[in-house]
C-alpha cells in the first residue's frame, strides 16, 4: 500500500494510504487517511477487512501502536469500516467516532472493546490532542447518516464518498485534469447520491469553508483550484438517477 | 457452517421426541381401554414417556447451549482472522520498530486463538456427551419397541393398534439415532480440526 503526506504543520500531519497493489481484484480501491499529532493518531475510514494487514503495517511505519487512539467512520459501508473487528483486537482502548444512526449496524463488524462515540446529526467539534477537527454533516451523500472531517488548520476536508471516483489502483494521487476527472466521477455521484436537496445544502455549507485539499475515499484527491471546480460541478449535477 | 448443521439436527430430534411423548400418551389410553390383556403394554408406555421426556429435556439444554456454541465459533473465527492478518502484516512490514510491535501483536493473537480453540473444543466435547446420552435413550427405546411388540400381540382386538405404536417407537428411535449420528460425526470432525 502506498502512502503520501498531504500536509505537515507544526502540530500535526495528514497522511493518505491507498493504491494497494495487493488488494483482491474485485474490491474497490479506497483511500484511508491518518492525522498524526505529537501524542496521538486519528484514523479516518480505516477501510475494509481485506486491507487491514496492509493498513496496519502502513500505520506502524509512521507511528507507535499505543498512539493510535481514535478511529472515524464517515458511514457504515464495508469498504469504510469492515476492518473494525480486527482494529478492536489491535487497539482495544481506542474510540470510534461515527454517525449515531449507524451504531447498531456498525457493531455487526465486531466491536467488543472499542468505545463507540456517536456523532449527532448536526455534527460536532473534536479537540484532538493539540488540534481542532470538525465533523461536518453530509447526510444522504450518500449514506443517510454521513459525516466529513474538516481540519481548519490544515485546510483539508476529508469528504468521504463525495468527490469519489472508481479508479484503478495505479491512478495518480491528485487530480491532474478536472475535465478528465468528471468522466470518472459522474456515474458514481448520479447513482450513489440520492438527493439534490441534500447535495445543494452540503455545497452551500462547504463553500463557506477554507479548503486547500478535498480528500475523497476513492480515487484522486482534489487540490487548489480543483476543489472549487468540483464544488461548482457538483452543485450543478443532477443526482439520484438510475439509468 | 458445521455448527449450524449441528443446530439444525436439534429440531429433528426435538420434533421426534415430542411425537414419541404424544404417542406414549395415546398408547396409554388404548392400553387402559384394552384392560387386562394389555397390562404389560400399559407399564411400557411409562418408559416411553420417560425417555421421550428425558430426550426433550436434553435437547432443550443443547438448544440453550447452541447460542454459546455460535458465539464461541464466531470468537474462534475472529481470532483466526486476527492471527492471519497480523501474520500478513508481519510479512508486509519492513520497518524494524514496527516489527517489534507486530511480533507482540502476533503473540497476543496466537494466545487468543489458542484460548478460543480450547473453549470451542470443550464446548464441543460437552455437546458430544449430551448427544451420547440421547443415543443411549434411543437404544433403550429400540429395546422397548421389541418388548412392546410382544405385549401388543397379546392385546386381542387392540393388537393392531398397539403394534403400530411399537412400529412408531422403533422408527422414531432410528430417525433420532440418525440425526445424532450426523451430529456426532460433525462434532468429531470439528474436534479433529480444532485439535
Amino acid at each position: 500500500m502506498k502512502s503520501a503526506t498531504l500536509f505537515e504543520g507544526k502540530h500535526h500531519r495528514w497522511v493518505v494510504f491507498g493504491r494497494d497493489e495487493s488488494k483482491p481484484d474485485k474490491i474497490v480501491d479506497t483511500n484511508q487517511y491518518m492525522i498524526l499529532t505529537h501524542e496521538q493518531c486519528f484514523l479516518m475510514d480505516p477501510g475494509g477487512i481485506e486491507l487491514f494487514s496492509a493498513m496496519l503495517a502502513g500505520v506502524l511505519s509512521y507511528v507507535e501502536l499505543e498512539k493510535v487512539t481514535t478511529l472515524f467512520a464517515s458511514h457504515q459501508d464495508p469498504d469504510i469500516i469492515s476492518s473494525l473487528g480486527l482494529w478492536d483486537k489491535t487497539i482495544p482502548k481506542a474510540k470510534l467516532y461515527a454517525p449515531w444512526l449507524w451504531e447498531e449496524f456498525i457493531r455487526h463488524f465486531g466491536m467488543e472493546n472499542i468505545e463507540y462515540m456517536p456523532i449527532k446529526d448536526e455534527g460536532m467539534e473534536l479537540r484532538f490532542d493539540s488540534i481542532n477537527l470538525q465533523f461536518v454533516p453530509a447526510h444522504y451523500l450518500h449514506s443517510s447518516g454521513n459525516f466529513n472531517v474538516y481540519d481548519p488548520q490544515a485546510k483539508i476536508l476529508m469528504s468521504g464518498d463525495i468527490g469519489a471516483a472508481l479508479e484503478s489502483h495505479d491512478t495518480p494521487m491528485f487530480v491532474e485534469n478536472f475535465a478528465d476527472q468528471v468522466s470518472k466521477m459522474q456515474f458514481f455521484h448520479q447513482r450513489w447520491m440520492p438527493s439534490n436537496r441534500a447535495k445543494k445544502n452540503w455545497v452551500a455549507r462547504v463553500k463557506e469553508l477554507d479548503i486547500d485539499i478535498m480528500a475523497p475515499q476513492h480515487g484522486s484527491i482534489f487540490k487548489g483550484e480543483a476543489v472549487q471546480e468540483f464544488l461548482e460541478w457538483f452543485d450543478n449535477l443532477d443526482v439520484g438517477l438510475a439509468r | 457452517m458445521t455448527v449450524a448443521t449441528v443446530v439444525a439436527q436439534l429440531d429433528v430430534i426435538l420434533d421426534e421426541a415430542k411425537s414419541l411423548s404424544l404417542t406414549s400418551k395415546n398408547a396409554r389410553v388404548v392400553a387402559i381401554r384394552a384392560g387386562e390383556s394389555a397390562l404389560g403394554f400399559k407399564s411400557i408406555t411409562n418408559f416411553i414417556n420417560e425417555f421421550s421426556a428425558r430426550t426433550i429435556r436434553i435437547t432443550n439444554e443443547i438448544n440453550q447451549h447452541a447460542h454459546l456454541l455460535f458465539k464461541l465459533a464466531l470468537n474462534q473465527l475472529r481470532a483466526t482472522q486476527f492471527f492471519d492478518h497480523i501474520s500478513t502484516s508481519l510479512d508486509k512490514n519492513s520497518d524494524a520498530q514496527a516489527a517489534t510491535t507486530l511480533n507482540k501483536l502476533h503473540q497476543r493473537a496466537q494466545v487468543e486463538l489458542q484460548q478460543s480453540l480450547s473453549q470451542l473444543y470443550l464446548e464441543l466435547q460437552s455437546l458430544s456427551a449430551q448427544f451420547e446420552e440421547i443415543d443411549q435413550q434411543m437404544r433403550a427405546a429400540e429395546y422397548i419397541a421389541v418388548t412392546s411388540r410382544v405385549e401388543a400381540s397379546q392385546a386381542g382386538e387392540y393388537c393392531a393398534s398397539l403394534e403400530s405404536v411399537s412400529d412408531y417407537i422403533s422408527s422414531a428411535a432410528k430417525r433420532i439415532k440418525q440425526a445424532i449420528s450426523t451430529n456426532m460425526n460433525t462434532l468429531s470432525e470439528l474436534e479433529r480440526i480444532i485439535k
